[in-house]
């Protein structure tokens, strides 16, 4: 039974994990979505009630029934070398190859439904307060009155992007960002804006959750830091004890998400509270376990690895 | 006019200098020019920054 690695090539993350399952002698093929059509191949046959296909790339082919994992890390998106109609071919691609490998009785790490309501930050925000975490009153809006008015009563603000992602027409970054309280909200309503409490925090916290497997790491924070990604300091990560009752509503959390996978990011006040920031479920792990030399890729492997046929 | 989020943007990071290893297909992974796997190289990785949390990465926004 093989494992089925989608991501793309410079991905030294799936690397990490690749190598672990090469050490142990598990099949596996690695491909990029992106590469489909082209160096990706694909064909799937309808028979008496059930697809029967295989997947080819590199000279590998390998059966769907084959299948006994398949890991989405870092797919590119399918069609991305075609020069015509660039758009419906993307849109033939991705419903072979994930229609297909819908009907496979593979596990996923993730499966693509699961991973697309976990992106959403609202339904993130009441599965963790539903979890049990601690999460700092927030506000999704494009009204700038009722901005004023959650400044008003919360003080201490900060702004994100609702999407996790960035500008990118041009490329700008979007750091997590303190916001005065008597700023002017009326361009709130040129666009969805997020708001939250600002929780004062001692460390940032990225706790890796792989099956039932839990990571927990820790990296001190400068005072007034808000985005740690962005922050310039020498503090580093290190491996921090969890909670019970974090581990508990971590465990709620991906049970109500149906995740294998997810990186919880928190932050920690100065009274040891973890407060739930969000749950990235294709969230890196590389730079932790670099870090810290917690086995996150051993963890990943051995998850994907399981037979339970 | 400007969405009020885009007044808190900056310029975004200039692009990573081209890592010094490649894909190998046949062996499913990324490989030094001297054929050790980059993953079993902690400083390449650390130096390329290719396994930090940069969400809303260029390609990808699951980090």
């Amino acid at each position: 039974m093989t494992v089925l690695v989608l991501t793309c090539k410079q991905d030294v993350t799936a690397d990490m994990v690749v190598t672990e399952l090469h050490e142990r002698g598990v099949p596996l093929v690695r491909l990029d979505p992106a590469d489909l059509p082209g160096e990706v191949a694909l064909s799937a046959e309808y028979v008496r009630g059930d697809f029967h296909g295989h997947l080819s790339t590199s000279g590998r082919l390998v059966s769907m029934c084959g299948l006994r994992s398949i890991w989405v890390r870092r797919p590119g998106t399918p069609g991305a070398d075609v020069t015509e109609q660039t758009a419906w071919v993307t849109a033939e691609c991705e419903q072979a190859l994930y229609g297909v490998l819908r009907c496979t009785d593979a596990r996923w790490m993730n499966h693509p439904d699961a991973a697309a309501r976990a992106r959403y930050k609202p339904w993130q925000l009441q599965a963790a307060h539903r979890s049990g975490f601690a999460v700092p009153a927030t506000v999704i809006t494009t009204f700038p009155k009722v901005a004023r008015q959650f400044a008003e009563n919360h003080q201490d603000l900060i702004v994100k992007p609702i999407s996790g992602t960035h500008p990118t027409d041009p490329p700008m970054a979007l750091p997590t960002t303190r916001i005065p309280p008597d700023v002017d909200f009326t361009e709130v309503a040129a666009g969805p804006t997020l708001l939250q409490q600002h929780i004062p925090k001692l460390a940032d916290i990225r706790l890796t959750c792989v099956g039932e497997q839990m990571f927990a790491a820790r990296k001190a924070s400068d005072p007034g830091q808000v985005d740690g990604r962005f922050a310039e300091n020498d503090h580093t990560w290190e491996a921090a004890e969890m909670p019970a009752r974090i581990a508990q509503a971590v465990r709620a959390y991906m049970r109500a998400a149906r995740l294998a996978y997810g990186a919880f990011d928190f932050a920690e006040d100065n009274e040891g509270t973890w407060w739930f920031l969000e749950c990235n479920q294709g969230g890196q792990f590389g730079f932790i376990q670099l870090a810290t030399g917690q086995p996150i890729a051993e963890a990943v492997a051995t998850w994907l690895a399981l037979d339970e046929t | 006019m400007r969405p009020f989020a885009l007044n808190y943007a900056r310029p975004a990071a200039p692009t990573p200098a081209a890592p010094p290893y490649a894909y190998d297909s046949t062996r499913q992974l990324n490989v030094l020019s001297d054929g050790r796997p980059a993953a079993c190289e902690r400083e390449v990785l650390l130096a390329s920054g290719a396994t930090v949390s940069t969400a809303g990465s260029k390609t990808h926004f699951d980090d």
